[in-house]
Parts: structure tokens; C-alpha cells; sequence
């Protein structure tokens, strides 16, 4: 079955790679879609990506009054449909995470499709495809459980997983901490 | 072959109407695979698709290798010939007008002939690079020395390999950068790295940097800045700048004091050991830590992890070897290695971050001034005579050796040398001590320059020759791991440019050399008779044929024939390259750098790289994302140095050496020692960090102390606010 992005937020070393390679996918004109941001830039180097988490149930297309923003099958929320897009704004408005952009000369809003035009067809996006540090994967949905299995304590509750965050999306998360209580080979 | 566990089989994206050319990047030594996306209808780059089937870094790319493919079709190209007939307007990019190659031939040949008619054949130079094919970097050395019969030839690679270089000769006998494929990183216990910014310098070894701390493996990052990869190490050792070799003294001393020796390797493969153990002795926790600025528990704690680490690699880059005695701090933490045994098995081994893309290949194969292809010697006769060989030419022919990269341009101030054929470089940003440098080319009698753009060095050149960038060509390179790889062609040459190989055969040809060059009529006849003159050197590629190179994802170097499938892994057998077969523990007395602070100059200087540019950033510092990402270079200040000199982040300041001053923009964060300030350097004209750097040379590899200085910080007058 397709697999999903999955992001690792300690690994990120801050190039904006992922940045760079969007502009690259087919359907994207040239534009990057999404954000890397200096997490506390006068004391360290951490930095962490802002990506679309393509939600389950998106704000942004609840909020569209011009139903503009579809809802791939594989779960990927696409950008705005050229077509339908009024311009009103609701989309960036109502995210949570500040994804959708706005483009002020064509009246529409752009936002991250998954590269769908790669991901429909089981390539990783653009963005995982090149992440020189694994902070953005493509991954089954076994490898992720995996993954956040390796993170669960006793009590049920992940070190630095969360089942979601917002409300359930369908890119996968690991916060910062990942090497906590990670056992040593000696 | 060596596909590992990051190795999937993923099928590429294929848009209508284009094709796929399989190569790799133009930047670093990491040569990321990558396909260029080409207009089947346009036959022009028109972008970038990973190469998922690149066993190295699996579809990974950094912003520079993404953004690659934009270089090719530039508005800046050069497109023709371009001659500056006013010589008054050197150093600027003024004067120059459009000409014919055979107008831009004519004058080359007339002058060059001229100068050495009048000052000797030694009169001319030849300064080149190594981010350009192994085909290229062999038919320079030959151009030099056959087509211009001239003895001063140098590369780039003295401001950026040769410490490595010269560490790994004394210590191993080769110099092969990597001791093992970068597909064992991740597999080993413990990594430790001193003195590279990996996550900006060679990005895509990043992940499997993490893969180590992921299995429970231990990260040791020794920079005097808490980088995006010492941010997560386990230990960050951040030393003063300059003072590597005391902590690779240090650690080693207490693996012998702890019982982490392996005595029957040292025994049987290593010489050395006695007079090293009795050297280091002096290194204790206490004084090591006063000599480095780093804490002892830190420094006990880094030893304990690599003394019982099962496996463990140790890497270094510019940070330790851009120093004046970079050479020693590469041996000293070779020396590591060796004392442990941690060396010739799989996953345990050293290995530098070579730098340029072909910083490897480029250095083995006649481009420095001491050496032949293959890694010969020029002072060796019988050397000299193999080489004679294939080049036919006498041994009586061959010039002497010449001088280092930052020595040639003494030359040229003094006037031994009076013309240079400046190629694949930039040293008007990258040399160090630029007011000395940028005055020795503007003293040139004539100056030559080839670059696919008009760069800060080609403002001072009287003939530009429009080469092409690396998409437009063909040949093979030499990754950081010593692997022979091979880029290809993804479009015809634009305008009227050509590459340099076809450059230096139509030059010869007209001055009168022709007969040692007119049989190369393609890069692929350039590598055939590149592999039969490295056969039966150090650095022997024969046998790494480009079909071969092809089937096997790339080929290891040594190489010797047709059957050799080559060397991912060196010294298996624990034989070294001396001619006793063992490996050198060196003893190293400590030297502090050239210049230390002082009440004048109380900050140490120390310069690097961002990962949004490339070396004098020629080439990044034109693409739309990367200008945008790094513009300007900037200073890095604790945010306690700023207080003591009340400055405030984003202020500019005026900061000076010695040797010269710059303004920059103070950028304030804790990820600094209080006693360094850091500026990237891939900067032109007056934003040069190199107008401050010192030229205190590594007295066996020439490598500039780039590394670290004496500055100090002017706060410049508060603007009035309005």
C-alpha cells in the first residue's frame, strides 16, 4: 500500500533542501510550498520544518466556501483548484499550522499538493526525495508504527509521538527528543 | 554493489517530452547522483530529478546540488571570446570587448611567446582547480609542462586538500581520502569528527551521521561552534581555533594511559609508537584542556567513548587541516587509529571530507607542482621517465618542480613570473591575505582566465575564454570516498564556449606543441591515455574503464586491470603503502597558531562555509535561491563578546586583522565560543574574510592558515535615528 510522509524533526540540520526541490516538482510553477523555520536562532542551530500535515479532515477545505480545495484519494489535500479559487483567504486563515500561501497577482491560493503528481504514483515527493538528514521520509505505514513504537513508553504515551497534533492528519510526526532514552550499543 | 539499507528501488518521475541524463553534482567531494531533466524538443537543462539508484546518497541532495542545473543555461554566461585591450582597467569588470577565438588565440600565443622569449619558459604559470573532471586536471598538468614547458604549475586544492594530503602520505604512504565507502558510516559505533561542519559542508552524509546515534552509537564533534551536526552530538569538543593537534595529543595519551592500545597491531603494522607514547605524556587531561579551551571531562569522556568503541571512524575536514600545521593535525588524529587498531576492517577507518568535487582525483594526477599522474613524484627519475613515456617527451624535457598556489602569487609580486593561465579557480576570493594577492595578478604582465562566468578573478585577466559548465562535458571525477565516477553530457555547449581540454589542445597547437596533443580529440581519448599514465602509480586507475565505471556504480582506486573490480576498502590486508608495509604513529610537538591573540588583536578569527554556497561562491551566489537564502556574509558573536563591544545583532562593525578589514553584519548566537568570531567566505571584492585571513603556510602541504588569526571588532558610529 502507498506510503506517507513522516517527519523526524530532531534530524533537521536546517539546508531548506526540501525548500529548493518543491520549486522542482511538476505541478508546483516554480514556487515553494512550505516552511523551515530557525527554531531559537540566537542560542542554537535547531531548526525544524513547516510542512502541510494534509489533515484528515482539513480546515483549510472546510473553510473554502468555493469548495476549491479537493481532497486527493491517497489523502493528499490539493492546492487550490485555479478554477474555483475565489481568493477570499479562509484557507490560510484557518490552518493551524499557517500553510496555505497566498498569491496576491493571480487572486489564489498555493499550498502542498504531496506532490501528487509523484505520490499518486507511490514516488516520494520532492521534498523526502532529497532530505539529506531524514527529516522528511517517505515510509510505510508499518516502518512509521515501527518508528513510533521505538518511542512509546509504558504508560501508552509516546516520548516524541503523538497519535496528532491538531486533530488526525495524514503525515506522521516525530517531535525533537528522539534520542531520549535511546539505549547505547556500550 | 554496496547498496545498503537506504538503498530502495524507486522508479523515476519521467515528465512528457523530456529525458533523463544520469550524472552527478557540480559542487563538493560527496559528487550526490543526480539526473538533469533535458527538453527533448530545446535539448536544454531545464532541471533536476533525484538519482534514487546512486548507492552513495540514494536521491539526497542539498539546496546547491537541487539548484545545479540552473548554472548551465545562466544569463550570466560568457558566451564568446573577451579581450580588455585597456590594461589600465584591471581589477574591475570594465574594458572588456567580445572577440573571435581565433583573435583571443592569436593574443595569447603572441604575448605568452613574448614573456618567455624575453624572461625564460619559467616565466609563465598555470593555476588551476579541481572541481572540474580527472580528464581536465591531467591534460592541465601535461599542458604546463609539455605545451608550455613551464615549471610553475599549482591548483586550488593547497588551499583545500593538501593538508589531508601530506597527513595521510607521512602517515599511510597514500593518499586516498577515505579509507572505506561511505556505505559503512552509518554502520559503525562511533564517529569522530573534528573540524567539519558536515551538515552545510557535505549535507548528504548527514544521514547516515544520525543512522550511528539511531543504533546507539556514539557522535564526537570537535569545531569551535556548536554546528547543526555538534548541536546533537554526544560530546562537542569546542576547541579555541588552532589547537587540534593538542587535542588529538591529548585523547591519545589517555587511550594509552586506559589500555585502549592495540598492542599487537602497533607491534606488527606500525612504527613510531615509543617515541609518540613518550611525546603525548606531557598531554595530560589538565594541560590539554588549557591549551584547547576545552573542558577535561569532556575531554576524558571523548577518549573512553573512541577507546571502546568496537568499530569507530575518525573524519576530519578544513577545520583541522587549514592550518599551519594542518599536516600534523591530520597525522595526530590518524595517530588515533593506528594506536587503537580501529583501521584496515570494514567500518573503522579515517576519512576526510574532501572539499572540491574532484579534490581527490584532481590532486593525484599532475596538477600540483611536485607531482605527476598517478601520484608520482617529479623529483623521482624513474617517475619522471614513465611519465616521459606516455607524453613523449625526455626526461631532460620535463620542467622542475614549481612552487605552491599562495607562493606563486610571491612570484608574481617579484616578478619571476610575468603571465598566468588562470582556470576552474577564483583565488581573488579564495586565496587568503587577498590585498597581497589581488596586487600580485593586477602585476601580471598577461593574464589569461577561463570561467563559464566573469568571476572576481577574471577582472583582472586581459583574454576571458568562455569554458562550459560541468553539464556540458564529459569525464570522470573522484568522490570523496576515492570512487571513479563518471559525468555526463546533458547538453551541447552554449555559445561559443568550450571546454578547457579542447582550449589547451587548440593553444598547443599553435604554439608550436601540437604533436603532443592533436591525437586527443575527446575527453573519452584524454581518459584513455590519463589511465595508461597513472598504470604502475600510487593512484593507479587503468583499469577503471568508463564501461567499467558504469556497470559497477562507480570504481575504487587503486584499480590495476581489466579484472580489478577495485578498493572500496583500504589496507584489508594491513599492509601500508611504506616500503616496509607499516603505517607511521607520528610524534607531533605542539605549535600554537602562526598568530595568537593579543591585547591589539584579542579575537581569534575563524572562516568556513554555509551550506547555501560553494567555495568563492561564483557559482551559488548567482542562483535565485541560494542568493536569497545567504546573500551577504555575516560575523558570529557569543552573545557576550557582542555586550563587552555593545553590539547589537543585525549593527554593522568593522572587523580587521593585521592584514586588512572588512565591514559585516554581527550575527549574534550562543553557537560560538566567547573568544572566536566566525565569517563564511564565499564572498567577492570588499565582503572578502580573506582580505583579513593570514598566509601562515603548513610547512610540508602549503595550506594556508585560513583557520585561524588575530582580529579584533570596531563598533562603527551609532546612526542617528530619524
Amino acid at each position: 500500500m502507498g506510503r506517507k510522509l513522516f517527519l523526524e524533526l530532531e534530524n533537521c540540520i536546517g539546508c531548506r533542501s526540501c525548500l529548493a526541490a518543491c520549486t522542482q516538482c511538476g505541478g508546483h510553477d516554480q514556487r515553494n510550498r512550505n516552511y523551515v523555520l530557525d527554531v531559537n536562532p540566537f542560542v542554537n542551530r535547531q531548526t525544524m520544518p513547516l510542512m502541510c500535515l494534509h489533515c484528515v479532515n482539513p480546515a483549510c477545505a472546510r473553510s473554502c466556501p468555493a469548495q476549491a480545495i479537493q481532497i486527493h484519494e491517497t489523502g493528499a489535500v490539493l492546492s487550490a483548484l485555479v478554477e474555483k479559487c475565489i481568493g477570499c483567504q479562509n484557507c490560510t486563515i484557518s490552518c493551524p499550522y499557517g500553510i496555505p500561501k497566498f498569491d496576491v497577482e493571480q487572486n489564489l491560493m498555493y499550498k502542498c499538493d504531496l506532490c501528487i503528481d509523484r505520490t499518486k504514483d507511490d514516488i516520494p515527493p520532492m521534498c523526502a526525495s532529497v532530505c539529506p538528514s531524514n527529516t522528511l521520509q517517505w515510509l510505510t505505514e508499518e516502518e512509521i508504527a515501527e518508528k513510533q513504537q521505538q518511542h512509546e513508553m509504558e504508560n501508552g504515551k509516546w516520548v516524541t509521538s503523538m497519535p496528532y497534533l491538531e486533530s488526525e492528519t495524514n503525515v506522521k510526526i516525530n517531535l525533537p527528543g528522539i534520542l531520549q532514552g535511546k539505549e547505547k550499543l556500550f | 554493489m554496496l547498496k545498503d539499507k537506504f538503498f530502495r528501488e524507486i522508479e523515476n518521475k519521467e515528465h512528457p517530452n523530456e529525458k533523463l541524463i544520469k550524472t552527478h553534482c557540480s559542487y563538493c567531494g560527496m559528487q550526490c547522483g543526480m539526473n538533469l531533466r533535458v527538453d527533448t524538443s530545446s535539448n536544454k537543462i531545464i532541471g533536476v530529478e533525484p538519482r534514487y539508484d546512486w548507492p552513495v546518497t540514494v536521491g539526497k541532495m542539498c539546496p546547491k546540488g537541487v539548484t545545479a542545473y540552473q548554472q548551465t543555461n545562466h544569463k550570466d554566461r560568457i558566451l564568446k571570446p573577451l579581450i580588455r585591450d585597456d590594461a589600465s582597467k584591471k581589477g574591475t569588470k570594465e574594458g572588456f570587448r567580445e572577440a573571435t577565438w581565433d583573435e583571443a588565440y592569436d593574443l595569447i600565443v603572441n604575448n605568452f611567446k613574448t614573456l618567455q622569449k624575453e624572461y625564460g619558459k619559467d616565466s609563465l604559470s598555470v593555476f588551476s582547480g579541481v572541481s572540474m573532471t580527472n580528464e581536465k586536471c591531467y591534460l592541465t598538468g601535461k599542458f604546463a609542462r609539455v605545451g608550455l614547458q613551464t615549471r610553475y604549475i599549482d591548483y586550488n586544492g593547497r588551499f583545500c586538500m593538501s593538508s589531508a594530503a601530506g597527513g595521510f602520505l607521512r602517515s599511510f604512504g597514500v593518499d586516498r581520502g577515505s579509507t572505506l565507502p561511505w556505505t559503512d558510516v552509518h554502520e559503525t559505533d562511533c564517529l569522530f569528527i573534528a573540524g567539519s561542519n558536515t551538515a552545510e559542508c557535505h549535507p548528504t552524509s548527514m544521514f547516515r551521521v544520525w543512522e550511528v546515534q539511531n543504533r546507539g552509537g556514539y557522535l564526537i564533534v570537535v569545531d569551535p561552534r556548536e554546528t547543526p551536526v555538534a548541536r546533537r552530538a554526544d560530546i562537542h569538543l569546542d576547541l579555541k581555533p588552532g589547537t587540534d593537534l593538542a587535542l588529538a595529543n591529548g585523547i591519545l595519551h589517555l587511550l594509552i594511559e586506559n589500555g585502549y592500545a592495540d598492542e599487537s597491531f602497533i607491534q606488527n603494522h606500525t612504527n613510531g609508537f615509543e617515541e609518540t607514547k613518550e611525546l603525548v605524556k606531557e598531554f595530560t587531561p589538565a594541560y590539554t584542556s588549557e591549551l584547547t579551551g576545552i573542558d577535561e571531562d569532556k575531554i576524558i569522556r571523548a577518549a573512553e567513548i573512541y577507546g571502546k568503541a568496537p568499530n569507530a571512524i575518525v573524519m576530519f575536514a578544513r577545520g583541522a587541516e587549514q592550518q599551519h600545521k594542518g599536516v600534523d593535525n591530520v597525522s595526530g588524529y590518524v595517530n588515533l587509529a593506528l594506536v587503537t587498531g580501529k583501521i584496515g576492517r570494514p567500518k573503522a577507518g579515517i576519512a576526510t571530507f574532501t572539499g572540491q568535487g574532484n579534490g581527490q582525483g584532481g590532486r593525484e594526477h599532475g596538477q600540483k607542482s611536485d607531482l605527476l599522474p598517478g601520484y608520482r613524484k617529479i623529483t623521482n627519475p624513474k617517475h619522471v621517465e614513465e611519465i616521459c613515456k606516455v607524453w613523449g617527451i625526455t626526461p631532460d624535457e620535463m620542467p622542475e618542480p614549481g612552487v605552491s598556489a599562495y607562493e606563486m602569487f610571491e612570484l608574481m609580486h617579484n616578478k619571476t613570473i610575468r603571465g598566468l593561465y588562470l582556470l576552474c579557480s577564483n583565488p581573488a576570493v579564495s586565496a587568503p591575505n587577498l590585498n597581497f594577492v589581488r596586487e600580485a595578478m593586477k602585476n601580471l604582465d598577461f593574464m589569461v582566465c577561463s570561467d563559464f562566468y566573469l568571476s572576481e578573478s577574471a577582472e583582472f585577466a586581459d583574454v576571458i575564454l568562455p569554458s562550459v559548465t560541468w553539464a556540458e562535458d564529459e569525464g570522470t571525477v573522484t568522490n570523496l570516498e576515492g570512487r571513479i565516477i563518471k559525468i555526463n553530457q546533458a547538453q551541447e555547449p552554449i555559445g561559443q564556449s568550450k571546454p578547457d581540454w579542447r582550449m589547451q589542445i587548440e593553444l598547443a597547437e599553435r604554439l608550436g606543441r601540437g604533436q603532443y596533443f592533436r591525437h586527443l580529440t575527446s575527453a573519452k581519448d584524454i581518459g584513455e591515455e590519463f589511465r595508461l599514465a597513472t598504470k604502475g602509480g600510487n593512484a593507479d586507475y587503468y583499469g577503471a574503464t568508463w564501461d567499467k565505471i558504469d556497470q559497477q556504480d562507480g570504481v575504487f582506486w587503486p584499480c590495476k586491470d581489466e579484472e580489478d573490480t577495485g578498493t572500496p576498502h583500504m589496507f584489508l590486508d594491513k599492509k601500508f603503502y611504506h616500503p616496509d608495509g607499516k603505517a607511521k604513529i607520528c610524534a607531533l610537538p605542539y605549535r600554537p597558531p602562526a598568530e595568537e591573540p593579543c591585547e591589539e588583536y584579542p579575537l581569534r578569527l575563524t572562516t568556513g562555509r554555509v551550506v547555501y554556497h560553494y567555495l568563492s561562491g561564483n557559482q551559488t551566489r548567482r542562483i535565485p535561491f541560494l542568493k536569497d537564502m545567504c546573500p551577504d556574509p555575516y560575523v558570529e558573536i557569543h552573545p557576550e563578546l557582542a555586550k563587552s563591544y555593545d553590539l547589537s545583532h543585525e549593527e554593522e562593525v568593522r572587523l580587521f586583522t593585521r592584514r586588512g578589514e572588512a565591514i559585516f553584519t554581527v550575527k549574534i548566537t550562543e553557537a560560538i565560543r566567547k573568544d572566536t568570531v566566525f565569517v563564511p567566505y564565499h564572498f567577492g571584492h570588499e565582503q572578502s574574510i580573506n582580505l583579513l585571513t593570514i598566509a601562515a603556510l603548513d610547512p610540508m602541504s602549503r595550506m594556508p592558515e585560513y583557520k585561524a588569526c588575530a582580529a579584533q571588532i570596531e563598533k562603527l558610529g551609532v546612526k542617528e535615528s530619524i
